[in-house]
């Protein structure tokens, strides 16, 4: 098979369908990347312009432009979407397009599961985009502080389309990131060991996990928070036991990991580009490693810093002020590094250069106020106004959007396969970073005068008004040079000429491909020996063409990749992916409906979606899998592997592994909220504690033992060749002894509107039965794989991977039961 | 997988112990350890070092162990990043839980 032969049949096997119907049933991550992309661009658009209108009323006092409602809805919708719409599901779109084609891979580790999470961002932002049209968009500020968001605040509808929108959207981040873990630890290109991989790799790799443990904290608060608003249940009303601090908690636990989940991508980012620019290799690799693991895991120690003006005690301040001030620590390794690595190459002044150059000055000065405000006295002082809007706008347009704009015209010629020719690009470089230093060195002038943020207007007199117009002007300057990115962006990607394969001289994969890239990315799988391995074989994409690398003889309509040992890339398993399919698209709408009902209160079509949803996800995990043993499988180089099929750990063990990372921690933030409202909320204790019974210890006792011996009886069963239906019926009896004790614990006490420990009560028993429910179900799922012949002593992932769930079950319920317990035990 | 551990256990045990502390400090205030004492420390204060010096010597056990033939990596590259990652959350832990000695606990 020569290089085209093999082009046009990788082509037919890989290519989304023709036509309308491709853009719904994509799952290939180059479509499904370039579809996020364009979302994330249109949100920012519609961001922009709110920010637009943010400045033209504040650009004189006693401004008559907009009304207080207004007002607060477009300042709280601006915030929401670059937050939640634009800057994570940028990072999604720019990792889900580009890790593969990093890693040398085909596609990400569940095709399917990318495509489900743009459907989901997709219409969980146009829920949001709905409410902004109808005038009935979120009102209460981007962090949604209760009393303010609850219904003593916001009485209407506004505050549900944030809580309930921003949860579905957030589906998609988790999904995300699972996906990205995945593939970074297990499908890289053969060879390609840990100290091989390229930088952004490690940072899509850290900042996923973060997403992983960052988000749940906000997903439980919403939760939390709409079922206050719906159902009474008073978690953050003083007066029944709640407490309003637990919603900044839970908020500032993801909002500040938040900052660094935004910051680290544009840091991978410059540490990609930047060598290339300067004509070298990144400067202590190692040390940029470490570091971005370092800031990775020290910014959920920093969370208190957002709340120094709520009467914290001094050491509760010091110790988050501490906290505060040694991340400038990592922060400071990877910005040496970048200056070493300038140092010793030959920068060249290109325009990702210059973008990457406005990056450093915006994001040190944004970095340097940071420092500021973890000064507990200077906190205080500077709190809620005009400075700390400055502050955050440094920090993330400086340190997010200035280095994806770096990475948008680095990466441009590989999307489009032209070559950049109009100059538009400088222009609107120089119109954005004079604009937006015009308009926020303003702000933070503005802020330590004293101005307040979020006040739709204010008076003369004040010695504010020039400032204002001046920062007003710069936010129209800045505007017009991001109109001028768009324009500049659609121009060349229509007209330009075409371009050569590797326009900067780069050593990394992606540029190992032909240019816009096919839809398999690689035609054979290289094996990988150097960090960049062009520069230490230039003929490599032409070896990879003409299928020297792996898998370079396609099989059938298979779509096979490999996956790789985690530390040293060995070639571990064969994986096929599945093909183009409207079952994303089909879940993410059914799974809409359940937001939808919550939402319009129409709670019939919760459970409904519930069924809906767990239909669809039998039929999508059905699909997978094989009915027999293949045994050991040619993938070229004379090397042959079992299929993941066959594996102990399947792709599906893995992904459901960090999914139960990210449940993990939603579980770990709602038994901290318990504990929260336990020892430091008012109007504690409540009138009674729930009483141990015997019959409920009995049966969690029961089903914490019976499931996890019952799904380890099938494993055992499974591999000698043995049906597994005994142990599978005693897992599933067990998990349903788990369900009925979660249901026993609200048995008898008050409604749950009455105190917010009964609430909290609620919740547990609602967890613990959603997932012991779960359990039960997926070992009846096992069940009937077994019996249509998808289980065999040699393919048991199966078994394990329901092992997982199970275990958590029963591990989560016993502590979650053992929690409800305790305090009626202990008086 | 254990290479995966070997890097992301030291900082995360710094977080867990930093979490456990400032809950800890939360306790302390609410149950007005303070009045109480112990070896001549109020309550809160003497509760808080030793949480802090527990932390302290897991995160220093967390070092050798990085470094030992027993649990340290195979892989060079992780062998390094598993050292460095101890070290620094060693400094974090003496850096962020120092206030326990340095201020008021409760006001």
């Amino acid at each position: 098979m020569n290089a085209l032969q093999r082009h046009r049949a990788l082509t037919r096997i890989w290519s989304s369908e023709q036509g309308w119907r491709g853009w719904f049933t994509t799952v290939n991550h180059s479509d499904v990347g370039r579809m996020f992309l364009f979302a994330a661009a249109f949100f920012f658009a519609v961001g922009g312009v709110l920010a637009m209108l943010i400045r033209a009323q504040l650009a004189t006092p006693r401004s008559a432009f907009m009304g207080p409602d207004v007002y607060n809805q477009v300042f709280t919708m601006h915030g929401t979407i670059m937050m939640f719409l634009f800057a994570i599901p940028l990072f999604e779109g720019l990792t889900v397009y580009m890790l593969p084609k990093l890693l040398g891979t085909r596609d990400l580790a569940f095709p399917r599961l990318t495509a489900y999470g743009f459907w989901c961002y997709v219409f969980g932002g146009a829920m949001l985009i709905f409410a902004l049209l109808a005038g009935i968009a979120p009102d209460s500020g981007w962090f949604m502080y209760p009393p303010l968001s609850s219904t003593l605040g916001s009485p209407g509808i506004n505050s549900d389309f944030w809580l309930i929108g921003i949860t579905f959207v957030e589906i998609s981040a988790i999904a995300a990131a699972v996906e990205i873990t995945v593939t970074v630890l297990r499908y890289r290109a053969p060879g390609m060991s840990l100290d091989k991989m390229p930088i952004y790799a490690w940072y899509a790799l850290v900042v996923a996990v973060m997403i992983l443990t960052g988000f749940p904290p906000l997903i439980l608060g919403s939760i939390l928070l709409e079922l206050e608003r719906a159902f009474g249940m008073p978690f953050f009303q003083a007066a029944e036991g709640g407490d309003s601090l637990l919603w900044q908690h839970l908020f500032w636990l993801f909002g500040h990991p938040e900052v660094y989940i935004i910051f680290l991508p544009a840091a991978g980012v410059v540490s990609t580009i930047l060598p290339v620019m300067a004509r070298t290799t990144l400067l202590g690799y190692g040390w940029v490693v470490a570091a971005a693991v370092s800031l990775g895991v020290l910014s959920f120690g920093l969370w208190v810093h957002h709340m120094f003006t709520t009467g914290i005690p001094h050491m509760g301040l010091a110790f988050f002020s501490a906290a505060s001030t040694l991340v400038a620590v990592p922060t400071g390794v990877q910005i040496f590094a970048w200056i070493g690595t300038l140092w010793k190459g030959s920068p060249q002044l290109r325009l990702p250069m210059l973008w990457i150059l406005a990056f450093f000055a915006t994001f040190v000065i944004g970095g340097l106020t940071g420092v500021m405000v973890a000064v507990v006295p200077f906190d205080w002082q500077v709190h809620d106004t005009h400075f700390v809007v400055a502050h955050l706008h440094y920090v993330l347009v400086g340190g997010f959007v200035f280095p994806m704009l770096a990475a948008l015209y680095y990466w441009l010629p590989h999307v489009t396969g032209r070559k950049r020719f109009f100059k538009l690009g400088e222009t609107a470089f120089w119109l954005i970073a004079i604009g937006f230093h015009v308009t926020f060195l303003a702000v933070h002038w503005v802020g330590l005068l004293g101005m307040r943020r979020r006040i739709h207007t204010y008076d003369e007199g004040q010695g504010w008004e020039v400032i204002n117009l001046i920062s007003s002007i710069g936010g129209f300057v800045t505007a017009v040079g991001f109109a001028l990115v768009f324009v500049d962006i659609a121009v060349n990607a229509a007209v330009a000429i075409r371009g050569s394969r590797d326009p900067w001289k780069a050593g990394t994969l992606e540029w190992a491909m032909p240019t816009p890239p096919p839809a398999y990315n690689f035609a054979s799988l290289p094996e990988v020996q150097n960090r960049d391995p062009l520069y230490h074989d230039p003929a490599l994409p032409v070896r990879i063409a003409r299928g020297e690398g792996y898998l370079g003889t396609p099989r059938g309509d298979r779509r096979e990749t490999l996956t790789v040992s985690i530390t040293s890339g060995r070639p571990d398993y064969l994986v096929v992916f599945p093909g183009n399919t409207a079952l994303p698209i089909m879940m993410a709408f059914v799974t809409g409906g359940i937001f939808l009902g919550m939402l319009v209160k129409a709670y019939w079509l919760v459970p409904l979606s519930l069924v809906g949803v767990g239909a669809l996800m039998m039929r999508w995990v059905w699909t997978l899998g094989r009915r027999d043993d293949v045994g050991p499988q040619d993938i070229g180089r004379g090397v042959a592997l079992h299929s993941a099929a066959e594996a102990a750990d399947p792709p599906g063990w893995w992904g459901s592994l960090f999914l139960l990372l990210a449940d993990a921690t939603f579980f770990g933030s709602l038994l901290f909220g318990y504990a929260f409202l336990w020892t430091v909320a008012p109007n504690w204790p409540p009138s009674s504690y729930l009483e141990p019974d015997v019959l409920g210890l009995g049966l969690v006792l029961a089903g914490a033992i019976l499931a996890p011996l019952g799904i380890r009886l099938a494993e055992r069963q499974v591999e000698r060749h043995a049906a597994p239906y005994p142990g599978l019926a005693l897992a599933a009896v067990g998990g349903m002894a788990l369900a009925l004790a979660a249901c026993l614990v609200p048995l008898g006490r008050p409604a749950p509107d009455f105190h917010a420990y009964d609430a909290t009560l609620w919740v547990i028993a609602g967890y613990a039965l959603f997932h012991a429910a779960l359990a039960a179900g997926m070992t009846l799922f096992l069940a009937a794989r077994a019996w249509a012949g998808f289980v065999s002593a040699r393919r048991c992932g199966e078994v394990r991977t329901v092992r997982l769930w199970v275990d958590y079950a029963a591990v989560t319920t016993l502590i979650g039961l053992a929690a409800s317990y305790l305090p009626g035990a202990l008086t | 997988m254990s290479d995966v551990l070997r890097i992301s256990i030291p900082l995360t045990v710094w977080l867990a112990s930093f979490s456990a502390i400032y809950g800890l400090h939360g306790l302390a205030c609410s149950a007005n350890w303070t009045s109480a004492a112990f070896l001549g420390l109020p309550l809160a204060r003497a509760a808080l070092v030793a949480a802090w010096i527990a932390a302290i010597a897991l995160q220093l056990g967390l070092v050798f162990a990085m470094k030992s033939h027993q649990f340290g990596s195979r892989s060079l590259f992780v062998r390094w990043i598993s050292v460095t990652l101890s070290l620094a959350a060693l400094v974090a832990s003496l850096w962020t839980l120092f206030p326990v000695v340095a201020t008021s606990a409760c006001l």
